[in-house]
């Protein structure tokens, strides 16, 4: 076949060199997307709020046929287990009712000692209900998408998510029925905490690893291996005394271990919790 | 005219069946109860893919697809925006002069290039990624999900296989 002619160029020739205009143009189009995203513009949020809607609810509906296998092979474990299960249960109980007598008297004597002191009372923490539709887990991020249904209006960014076992992330984004939870794993993730033994605080980071690193510690902290991270509250956007990770070793900073499981992240509690003070407030106490 | 609607909507079906089939293999690698496992692959979709509808069927897949599926990969994994895009691009830009290179026609060389596409792959996106946010990434991680993903590709492979020749032969044969 004879090659035509276009403006003194071979046809082919043009094609190539249109498709490295091509090339280029996307390139600098993705390099813009990471410099836009760097500078936080509400264009990028905007994009990503679009594509996460349109993804989800076939996510949601992808995932259904693993979540089904997932329930029937967890049921058929239960039911093999129901009598162990049970005995455990039963002394657990005994323990739970000797517990409850003890707690009720203290709880008690707690608001009694808070009415003589004046002590104030926290806004109430107010939990919804969320299933899990999508996990990223890898070394470049760690993050899920869930399904938050009809309480969209109730919930907003920053609010903390949790599980059995305690902290897990924080809302990121909300769009529709849907929300992106960014683990305390993920290398975005900050999170102030204390320690339950030594009251020393700091800063909880992610790496996208099962390692988290604890900076901004005191100088002379009394951190042991096996203590207990908990939320400090400071900030206003997640409630104290929430458990987060467990001091693994201390190195140059202390490195803890989050207490979930990602396996076991199905269902999780979001806990809508903000003292946080407006704009106005914030000024006047500056 | 009513042939010529029908031919543009094939061949708008034969461009979007790569895209569709990675986009499913996506979703499919999501199992919860073995999340922790498959997460560490669930990126192997978008590079398996893009890598093996490259080689073999470049006419009916290229840059703008690639760059679609780099939009999706970046809201999926929740990085931010441009980072699995401008790495696909990568991918696909080094997959485009190493296939005209080599032979690879043959499984075994096409997997032996695969995986050292996949390598320089991983290598500029931990680069960009650390200077993104000057921070470190977990080698060991890193290194699991590269091992992984090239151990996984000739399983991952027969699924693109199979939508390519049930539905695009089935489609260029309706066209016909």
């Amino acid at each position: 076949m004879k090659r035509q002619k276009v403006l003194f160029l071979k046809e082919n020739y043009i094609l190539r060199i249109l498709k490295s205009f091509i090339f280029a143009g996307l390139f600098i189009i993705a390099l813009l997307l990471i410099l836009v995203h760097k500078i936080d513009l509400g264009l990028i949020s905007g994009l990503t709020k679009s594509v996460i809607y349109i993804s989800s609810p076939i996510l949601h509906i992808a995932t259904l046929p693993a979540q089904g296998l997932n329930y029937s092979y967890k049921k058929t474990s239960e039911f093999f287990n129901v009598y162990k299960e049970n005995q455990i249960l039963k002394e657990e109980n005994q323990e739970l009712y000797l517990l409850k007598d003890k707690l009720r008297a203290l709880k008690e004597e707690n608001q009694n000692l808070k009415k003589l002191l004046h002590h104030f009372e926290t806004p109430e923490i107010k939990s919804y209900t969320a299933k899990v539709i999508a996990q990223t887990n890898n070394s470049f991020s760690n993050s899920i998408i869930i399904y938050i249904g009809t309480n969209e209006n109730k919930i907003t960014p920053g609010n903390a998510v949790v599980n059995k076992s305690g902290l897990i992330g924080r809302i990121d984004t909300i769009i529709g029925k849907y929300a992106r939870v960014t683990l305390i794993t993920d290398i975005n993730s900050k999170i102030p905490v204390i320690s339950s033994k030594s009251r020393d605080r700091g800063i909880l980071i992610g790496n996208n690893s099962s390692e988290l690193k604890l900076t901004f510690t005191p100088l002379m902290p009394e951190f042991r291996k096996g203590d207990i991270l908990v939320t400090s509250g400071i900030g206003g956007g997640i409630p104290s005394d929430i458990p987060v990770a467990k001091i693994k070793r201390i190195d140059e900073n202390p490195i803890a271990t989050p207490l979930f499981n990602l396996s076991d992240i199905e269902i999780v509690k979001i806990l809508s919790y903000d003292i946080t003070p407006d704009s106005k407030t914030n000024e006047a106490l500056q | 005219m009513k042939n010529s609607i029908k031919n543009i909507l094939t061949h708008f079906i034969i461009f979007c069946v790569p895209v569709i089939s990675i986009l499913f293999l996506e979703t499919l690698l999501y199992i919860p109860r073995f999340s922790e496992f498959w997460n560490v692959l669930r990126l192997c979709a978008f590079y398996s893919g893009i890598y093996f509808w490259l080689s073999t069927r470049e006419d009916i897949f290229n840059i703008i697809s690639t760059f679609i599926l780099g939009i999706f990969a970046d809201v999926i994994a929740g990085t931010p925006l441009g980072i699995n895009v401008l790495t696909f691009l990568f991918l696909y830009i080094i997959s485009v002069y190493l296939i005209s290179y080599f032979n690879v026609k043959k499984f075994s060389y096409s997997w032996l290039i695969f995986s050292l596409i996949l390598a320089l792959t991983f290598i500029f996106k931990a680069f960009m990624v650390m200077a993104f946010f000057k921070s470190t990434i977990p080698l060991n991680t890193f290194l699991l999900e590269l091992f992984l993903t090239i151990c996984i590709y000739p399983l991952i492979i027969r699924f693109y296989i199979f939508v390519e020749k049930k539905y695009i032969h089935l489609e260029e044969r309706y066209e016909n």
